[in-house]
């Protein structure tokens, strides 16, 4: 019997519906849970039967973390450490991956590999030197230390998202306003920039959300409450013997909520700054 | 002109590269030396028991997690690509939410979905009649690695379908068409048409993640610290521990294991990478 064209539809068009359903369920079930959880009374957290959902709903999770823990001040010392380390990195960035799109010169390739080769080299491995370095510049357990050993995951990204948004703007463009008189850093400025704001805000916010998420340099630099930051402060509900899992939930939401904001926000330039280097072949 | 514009650059790059060259060269050759003068330390690390099953965890990790990913991967990126569905944007954003939600985040809430008593992982098994007692999945040592391996297929799975689907989706419809008008069937076009289009994609997913694997640290020690008896313990996590314990010249020499297998990897990255730079540079 040969497939008409109508079943042939209905099953594909089925298939398709039910994969989908599978991957919902695979991507957001764990997070449900998170968030279920965190709207869950104590008694019910640690319930046997466990349900998904909340019988009572509460929100006593959410005042305790935000009343009666470190969480806000590590969320504060979160924003810190990201604004000055992403602060740092689009200064540096900018000024690379402007170069890196637009001049060629001997070794400019070899310097722009330099660059992104920094990524491939583990954190676990720097964690020893960098410790040793941030401990002799007396900057242990400080905002700015840990700042600065987030620079090196950051830096090599973000300067090659920078330089791919720059390439995209075509230079015609700035080459354009410098035969009308402005010069290079004007045409910059006024022409290049703009167009590729979009692009290059995306860049920034990628490093933020990077030193965001950093918990392997935060576990060890930042030692007390006025430096430690959210990731770190996520593993302190923890007991020596039980774990708040009520509120460990509730600070993971806290944690988590900004960043898909962000990120759905900004998802658009996220991808194609992402995307640009890998799809073209 | 030309010449100018030609310093002007190198000096523009300058800042970055110093940087990098303080944050990576200086801490690699402080690894090296260190490792060189405890190198005692090799010894310890080669005869200690536990090397070998660090070593077998290692691979059998990466591997899994790698190729795990790849598939949900691109199955999730030709799910996407089905011309069924509606609001395509919107289930490929809510795909990406794993990636993109901190490691410590996503660690924790799958600590807790692999609770024994209390997680929802067990109660769905329980309630569906597919096990009839709970399974430890956090403190069975030969269980253990494989529970840790889906959270990381969980968390870098999305990288995949993002990238895959942008590529298929850069196939012209022309292309297709052409073929079904010569007559290829739906294997000839996956055969001749999107291979073909996607295997660049692929390979740099792939490196990507064995990357990824190689230098996993946080799910791991959030979720279990390595163990129980050092059952999930890899590389990183072996480096962490005796960071912890204070023992350096074990941390440069174990350092030094993870710069040789990264150093493996990156090669064969800027090599691929090359060609692009010298397509693209302005």
């Amino acid at each position: 019997m040969k497939m008409t064209r109508t079943t042939r539809t209905l099953t594909w068009g089925t298939l398709s519906w039910v994969g989908l359903a599978l991957l919902v369920i695979w991507t957001m079930f764990p997070i449900a849970v998170m968030v279920f959880t965190s709207f869950k009374p104590g008694n019910e957290v640690f319930a046997k039967p466990n349900t998904l959902l909340p019988q009572n709903w509460t929100i006593d999770n959410f005042v305790n973390v935000l009343t009666d823990s470190t969480v806000p001040q590590a969320l504060l010392n979160s924003v810190l450490v990201g604004v000055l380390a992403t602060a740092i990195t689009m200064v540096l960035s900018l000024s690379a991956g402007y170069a890196l799109a637009r001049f060629r010169y001997r070794g400019s390739r070899a310097l722009s590999l330099f660059i992104l080769m920094g990524q491939f080299i583990p954190i676990t491995v720097l964690l020893l030197p960098f410790f040793i370095a941030i401990n002799a510049m007396g900057l242990i357990d400080t905002i700015g230390g840990l700042a600065i050993t987030h620079l090196v995951i950051t830096v090599p990204l973000v300067t090659w998202m920078v330089r791919n948004q720059f390439a995209s703007v075509p230079i015609e463009l700035e080459e354009a306003a410098m035969i009308d008189g402005s010069t290079r850093l004007g045409a910059v400025l006024k022409i290049t920039l703009p167009v590729a704001m979009p692009g290059l805000a995306a860049a920034a916010m990628f490093a933020f959300l990077q030193s965001w998420h950093e918990f392997v340099f935060a576990s060890v630099i930042t030692q007390s409450p006025s430096s430690r930051t959210g990731p770190i402060s996520l593993t302190e509900f923890a007991g020596e013997f039980t774990v708040d899992w009520g509120a460990t939930m509730a600070a993971a939401v806290v944690l988590t909520v900004p960043v898909v904001i962000i990120f759905l926000c900004l998802q658009r330039y996220f991808v194609a700054g992402l995307t640009s280097g890998a799809v073209k072949g | 002109m030309l010449k100018r514009n030609r310093k002007v650059g190198f000096y523009l790059t300058l800042p970055a590269v110093l940087l990098m060259a303080a944050m990576t060269i200086i801490p690699v050759v402080s690894v090296l030396q260190r490792a060189l003068s405890g190198n005692e330390a090799f010894g310890r690390l080669f005869t200690s028991p536990g090397f070998s099953q660090v070593m077998v965890n290692t691979a059998l990790w990466t591997v899994l997690s790698v190729v795990g990913a790849l598939v949900l991967g691109y199955f999730g990126a030709m799910i996407l690509q089905s011309k069924y569905l509606r609001g395509v944007g919107l289930w490929r954003s809510l795909f990406l939410i794993p990636w993109i939600i901190p490691g410590v985040v996503g660690a924790t809430i799958w600590k807790w979905n692999f609770s024994r008593d209390y997680g929802q992982i067990n109660q769905v098994l329980l309630n569906m009649g597919v096990i009839s007692s709970p399974i430890e999945w956090l403190s069975d040592p030969n269980l253990v690695l494989f529970a840790l391996v889906i959270v990381q297929i969980w968390s870098t799975a999305p990288f995949v379908i993002l990238l895959v689907s942008a590529a298929l989706t850069g196939i012209p419809a022309e292309r297709y068409e052409a073929a079904r008008l010569d007559g290829a069937n739906g294997f000839n076009l996956l055969r001749y048409i999107t291979l073909p289009a996607v295997s660049a994609t692929t390979a740099l997913s792939a490196l990507t993640l064995v990357t990824w694997a190689l230098n996993a640290f946080t799910i791991i020690f959030v979720a279990t610290k390595g163990g129980p008896a050092g059952s999930s313990t890899i590389l990183p996590v072996l480096l962490y521990q005796a960071f912890q314990t204070g023992d350096e010249s074990m941390v440069a020499v174990i350092a030094l294991l993870q710069l040789v297998l990264s150093a493996i990897f990156a090669t064969v990255y800027i090599r691929s990478m090359r060609n692009e730079l010298e397509e693209s540079a302005a």
